[in-house]
């Protein structure tokens, strides 16, 4: 008879672990599709979906569901995805609120009042004044236009939030496409290699690129050439040749970082302030001028 | 005065005062149970030992004299006091909703589904509801206000779509005629074409959060009624929803807030025009169509609700008209309507509160004056905490709505009353032999 229990609690236990979740597909944005017993169609807001159903997912797309009527999840990022997958999403935790209560209390009384100005981020973000245009993203001037070859050291493409972001979202376009990247990628740092995506880019080609804060839109480009490597040898052999008179090794080096940074080959310009700084290290000029170049540049 | 008379006016039933009757032992060796259970005797006795003193519940019913008093002075006192302006509309359950997640795990009510009209003209709302009327839902209503005239064609396209759904429910305004005091609907220039329709203004103002709403209003000289729109969407969808609403009759009734916009299925008009949603969400539903805007900045048709982030202070309205409305079906559907304590319970409790803590600070006043003022400040702000945690909490758990608010007035009054008390007590043994624990000094 003692057995009888210990089998009902089994067979309950049994029933919970295949209990399937239920999804509702609440929003989407993008190419959605949808795949259910092997039959692939377009997503539509409102649909049934079963753990067994599988949804697909574009690059730029965005799919909302609602599992069990009750927990709600987004999956942004481009791939397929079996919907069994999200039993985690699917759980809701319970609110107590007399737990709540008690830390809501306790918090209250226990945090000390900052004077304004303390915190500046908190206390002087509201400005007088309308804004045009303004996004959350701000990019150098300095790189509006670089010039890669891939000859010289790696170099960043950096810039600068606005916003306490902790995503970014970093696209290149080849200059005759401006629909669909070349590539594309979240990035939680405030800089991207060029390294990372050369091997996507032609050489030879143009290439526009923005950033933005992940889930909204920035509509600055900057350009980045894939020159050639003659074309980028033929630039340096022009401005070597540029020469007024003797030079010592660092004060040519010094010139042609100079002239490389002004003619936007900045990773070539980058391995000559060093050469510059590493010729004549007591040279307080070569040495400020590299530690400046690397500080805009986000170079560590 | 002397003090030691003071501190124990009733010396033989004092712990202290016959220290030589009671075996001296050392804390250390109690055992922990009788630790707790001494400091519970003396607590019980520090609340209970005046309880039943005439001093105490003089003393109380002084209070509400105060208390009756101050709220009878015809002048508004409250027109300097920025304190009483900025908790006008202010209710301490709306903490429940802004800072302790009531209503974060409601789920979604699968029985509504809004369809957020956005900037459409009359045309493309009369497409939008003969699209939605094509997936057979068993309700649709129309959340929108029709002035008058404009465009023929789009007029009689909107007219016709209003003759051909007798489930089509439409909005209008009840105004109270100043001459006849009649009620009557007013502002849908389409109310001769539509089956149904109801009321959707609700009895607060612009500022105001909306905590309340009629769910019928009564003629004055006829037993005929005017159904708000929420009575009259459940009157098709669920007649003994209906019932139960109509049961509330013409009487304010509190709305139970349970979801945010986010937690109603809300479909894009455009998406539907386009055939970019699965029509068979709305089969047998209830379908809002409305203007919907989930932009916290853009503020058209938003209203104020206790589901506002912000409790207290100045805040941007939180929730569009038709989720005030969803939220009054879905509490009809639920059965979840929130029950009021009546005025007589809610000064019951006030008075046993008070009685309660008068008991406690007359104890501290006469035993230990010196740290009566601590003690009594201590107490005063434990008690608040407690009856404002008990408060939430039988409205989220009871769906009890007890107002506390009076019992904290007098908590935080009592102290106050104690001084009075003893002036007048004094006063009164003087001249009247009357018998109190009060003597008489100065302080």
């Amino acid at each position: 008879m003692k057995k009888i229990p210990v089998l009902l609690l089994l067979c309950s236990l049994a029933f919970a672990a295949n209990a399937q979740n239920n999804f509702l597909l609440y929003s989407f944005k993008g190419n959605v599709t949808v795949v259910e017993n092997n039959v692939e169609s377009k997503a539509k807001v409102g649909r049934s979906l079963t753990a067994a159903s599988t949804i697909k997912l574009a690059a730029g797309g965005m799919v909302t569901l609602i599992c069990n009527e009750a927990a709600m999840f987004t999956v942004s990022k481009a791939g397929t995805y079996a919907l069994k997958a999200f039993g985690d999403s699917c759980k809701v935790s319970s609110n107590s609120i007399t737990a709540n209560y008690v830390k809501y209390v306790w918090a209250s009384m226990t945090k000390t009042g900052d004077a304004p100005g303390s915190n500046r981020k908190a206390y002087m973000n509201t400005v007088g004044a309308v804004s045009r245009s303004i996004n959350n993203i701000w990019i150098d001037p300095r790189l509006d236009t670089v010039n890669f070859s891939g000859i010289g050291a790696d170099f960043p493409l950096s810039w600068k939030s606005y916003t306490e972001a902790k995503d970014f979202e970093f696209k290149i376009f080849s200059i005759d496409n401006l629909t669909t990247p070349v590539f594309s990628s979240v990035v939680s740092k405030m800089k991207i290699p060029i390294s990372n995506f050369a091997s996507k880019l032609s050489p030879g080609k143009s290439y526009l690129w923005t950033v933005s804060v992940r889930g909204e839109e920035n509509e600055e480009m900057k350009v980045l050439n894939y020159v050639t490597r003659e074309t980028a040898a033929a630039f340096l052999a022009n401005v070597k040749n540029q020469t007024a008179g003797f030079e010592a090794a660092a004060e040519e080096s010094y010139r042609m970082g100079f002239m490389m940074e002004d003619g936007h080959y900045l990773p070539e310009a980058w391995q000559y302030y060093t050469k510059a700084a590493a010729a004549d290290a007591s040279n307080v000029l070569y040495r400020s001028t590299l530690m400046s170049f690397k500080k805009d540049y986000e170079i560590k | 005065m002397d003090h030691q008379e003071e501190q124990h006016p009733k010396g033989a039933e004092h712990e202290h005062s016959h220290p030589e009757k009671q075996p001296k032992q050392p804390a250390e060796k109690r055992p922990f149970h009788k630790h707790i259970g001494h400091h519970a005797r003396r607590i019980h006795r520090n609340v209970t030992k005046y309880l039943y003193e005439r001093d105490t519940i003089f003393a109380t019913l002084w209070v509400f004299i105060f208390i009756f008093i101050l709220g009878s002075i015809p002048l508004n006192l409250g027109t300097l006091n920025p304190i009483k302006l900025a908790m006008k509309d202010f209710d301490m359950n709306d903490l429940s909703y802004a800072k302790l997640g009531k209503g974060s795990d409601s789920g979604i009510d699968t029985n509504i589904v809004v369809i957020n009209i956005g900037e459409a003209k009359r045309d493309t709302i009369a497409l939008m509801i003969e699209k939605t009327a094509s997936y057979q839902p068993k309700v649709m209503a129309l959340d929108v206000l029709f002035d008058g005239p404009r465009d023929p064609l789009s007029d009689s396209l909107l007219s016709k779509a209003f003759k051909e759904n007798p489930n089509l429910v439409g909005a209008a305004q009840y105004i109270l005629d100043t001459g006849t005091h009649e009620l009557s609907f007013s502002r849908n220039y389409f109310k001769d074409h539509v089956h149904n329709y109801g009321f959707v203004n609700f009895p607060a103002d612009d500022k105001e959060s909306i905590r309340n709403f009629f769910p019928v209003k009564k003629m004055e000289h006829s037993d005929s009624i005017l159904p708000s729109f929420t009575a009259s969407i459940l009157k098709h969808y669920k007649p003994e929803a209906y019932e139960e609403m109509e049961h509330h009759g013409d009487h304010m009734t509190m709305i139970n807030y349970t979801r945010r916009a986010t937690q109603y299925l809300i479909l894009e008009g455009d998406q539907l025009l386009a055939d970019e949603v699965d029509g068979s969400i709305l089969k047998g539903k209830i379908a809002l169509l409305a203007y919907v805007n989930l932009n916290p900045y853009n503020i058209e048709d938003k209203k104020f609700t206790p589901m506002n982030d912000k409790f207290y202070g100045k805040s941007w309205p939180d929730m569009n008209g038709i989720f005030v409305h969803a939220n009054i079906i879905s509490m009809a559907l639920e059965d979840n309507y929130v029950k009021k304590l009546p005025l007589w319970a809610t000064i019951l409790i006030a008075v046993l509160i008070g009685w309660l803590h008068m008991s406690f600070f007359i104890h501290y006043y006469l035993e230990n004056h010196i740290w009566f003022h601590l003690v009594a400040k201590i107490g005063q702000v434990a008690s608040a905490i407690f009856f404002v945690w008990l408060g939430l909490y039988l409205f989220d758990r009871y769906r009890l709505k007890v107002d506390l608010k009076l019992s904290l007035v007098v908590i935080i009054m009592a102290v106050d009353v104690i001084y009075f008390y003893e002036a007048w007590a004094v006063w009164m043994h003087k001249r009247f032999n009357y018998r109190t624990v009060f003597k008489p000094h100065h302080h």
